[in-house]
């Protein structure tokens, strides 16, 4: 992946959240240290409720951190912006918009027929061909889920910050979901930061893994995946990996 | 009376057979045998108490004829309708986009919010002398009654609709770079709008009930002057029952066409059944 020549895309700088809860302060993210670089997939893998959400909604600027900061291409993170795109978990994509019209919200400023193209190319990319007219009500879990994929492609990024995406999905479709994820951002290289608390998930995307302890959350070790994509679940390499993120974790893998 | 059991016993028959009719036709059969009932305890009340002055179904439905055959009859029908159209129209003109403020702008509802659940309660009724001594009596008057009474519902609900609007999408709105009037158009009142046409719902019947109200006591026309009418010359209350079934009839009507509301693509997703 060669991701250590690359240049620092996203760095955490000492970036901390404290919790206002019933007049006492919650610290919720001990002081995070982080640098992923330009093209890289980072997994964030945690127990609930450690701060994984919180730390990417920092990074997206949709919370201040209560100290530290968020660099991206070395200006601190104030706010959000069309150059880094969010897929939240859930109910990200407007129902009352059509396929065409979801996927098209970043493209606003464009040329018409700009617009027409990339919307087009972005749903094709997702294989929505044919559901460009089709409210999000009418599609299942894993269609509507790349109609937030594509939102977030169609302005082409740097960036994309992606919380649980396939979260609600079944195993079936989130399987086919990891793999179109890869296909595309082996095309484009987008940096991605994906938070899941499934370790499979986590060795089957990333490049590498930060795994978090729980609350407050700290960075308890950080895992390269030097495996080729597309990955076998059945190697030795694999199941060292996943070993090694459990016992960060401090779970007995074997039960 | 015999005719009245011979109904009663056919729609209940009907309606205990309705598990095994189709949807389609059991969606009219059962409404329609339950008013079928509803009108043969009435015609028997009717007979077994022997009243007086009480009218029997079908004396009440051949008092709609009566009325049908006259121009009354419509001239009320379209008097209650114009004021009522024009007074909800401009209560939803002012509600919604007041309603869209007051929901965005915590610094418009902390302001806002105390008059409007201050005015709210106060029964529209109330405002009948007041209106009678602003505008008179007339249309103005009953125009200003129904924005009174139907204002609240949408206010209130446009405001809630928009307050609860889930921060993941307002979240989404601002990665995209969406600002000012694109905001509101293509995110806050989108969002909203199953909530607002809920509340213009219930605001609508509201409006259809003040409106008789208010021309009882105030009007000189409409569906609610002819109510108070018709006991006043020599107590006809087969008139007056004619006349409150016309009003509810017009009112299930009303329902329905608002309804349509609800079939557009934009905001099938807030009425979906999940
Ligand atoms: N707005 C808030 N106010 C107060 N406490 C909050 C707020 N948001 C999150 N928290 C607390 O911060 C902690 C971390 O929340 P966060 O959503 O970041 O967890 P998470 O790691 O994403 O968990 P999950 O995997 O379950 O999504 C939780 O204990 C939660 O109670
Ligand atoms: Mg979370």
């Amino acid at each position: 992946m060669n991701s250590a020549q690359a240049k620092p895309k996203v760095v955490f700088e000492a970036v901390s959240k404290d919790f206002e809860r019933r007049g006492e302060a919650l610290r919720v993210l001990d002081p995070i240290e982080l640098v992923v670089r330009e093209g890289e997939f980072v997994c964030l893998l945690g127990p609930s409720g450690c701060g994984k959400s919180t730390l990417l909604n920092i990074a997206g600027g949709f919370e201040a951190p209560s100290a530290g900061r968020v660099l991206i291409d070395g200006e601190a993170v104030s706010g959000p912006s069309p150059q880094r795109v969010f897929v939240f978990q859930e109910y990200g994509i407007f129902p009352w918009a059509s396929v065409w019209d979801n996927v098209s919200l970043g493209l606003r400023h464009l040329p018409k027929d700009q617009i027409y193209a990339t919307t087009q190319q972005t749903i094709d990319l997702v294989g929505l061909t044919g559901f460009e007219k089709s409210y999000p009500m009418e599609l299942s879990g894993g269609m509507k889920q790349r109609v937030g994929v594509a939102r977030a492609l169609a302005v082409s990024p740097d960036v994309i910050f992606m919380d649980e995406p396939f979260g609600a999905l079944d195993s079936l479709t989130r399987l086919t979901m990891r793999a179109e994820l890869i296909r595309i951002w082996q095309t484009r290289k987008p940096t991605i930061l994906f938070v899941t608390h499934d370790v499979d998930e986590s060795i089957q995307l990333a490049d590498r893994v930060v795994v978090f302890s729980p609350r407050p959350g700290r960075i308890a070790g950080v895992v390269e995946v030097a495996l080729p994509h597309p990955r076998d679940l059945g190697s030795n390499e694999y199941g060292q990996i996943k070993n090694e993120l459990y016992e960060l974790l401090g779970v007995k893998h074997a039960i | 009376m015999i005719g009245a059991l011979l109904v009663a016993a056919a729609c209940a028959a009907l309606l205990a057979l309705g598990a095994r009719l189709p949807t389609a036709v059991r969606r009219w059969t059962s409404p329609l045998c339950v008013a079928g009932l509803a009108c043969a305890s009435w015609h028997l009340a009717c007979v077994l108490t022997n009243t007086p002055v009480f009218p029997t179904p079908t004396r009440s439905f051949a008092a709609i004829i009566e009325l049908g055959r006259t121009p009354r009859l419509w001239q009320d029908v379209t008097a209650s309708l114009f004021r009522v159209t024009w007074g909800f129209g401009l209560a939803a003109a002012i509600g919604i986009p007041v309603g869209l403020w007051i929901g965005w702008s915590t610094r418009a509802f902390e302001a806002l919010n105390p008059i409007v659940q201050f005015l709210r309660p106060i029964s529209p009724i109330a405002w009948i002398p007041i209106s009678i001594l602003w505008f008179g009596l007339g249309d103005v008057s009953a125009g200003f009654l129904i924005l009174i009474a139907s204002i609240f519902p949408i206010l209130v609900g446009t405001t809630a609709a928009v307050q609860n609007i889930p921060q993941v999408y307002v979240r989404s709105a601002a990665n995209f770079g969406l600002e000012g009037f694109d905001l509101f158009r293509r995110i806050v009142l989108p969002a909203a709008m199953p909530q607002i046409i809920t509340s213009l719902r219930i605001a609508l019947g509201v409006a259809w009930l003040v409106i008789v109200a208010a021309e009882m006591v105030g009007m000189r026309s409409g569906l609610g002057y002819l109510v108070s009418d018709a006991r006043n010359m020599g107590n006809r209350y087969d008139l007056v029952v004619a006349a409150m079934i016309m009003i509810g009839l017009i009112g299930i009507v009303l329902d329905v066409l608002i309804r349509r509301l609800q079939e557009f693509d934009e905001v099938r997703w807030g009425f979906a059944k999940r």
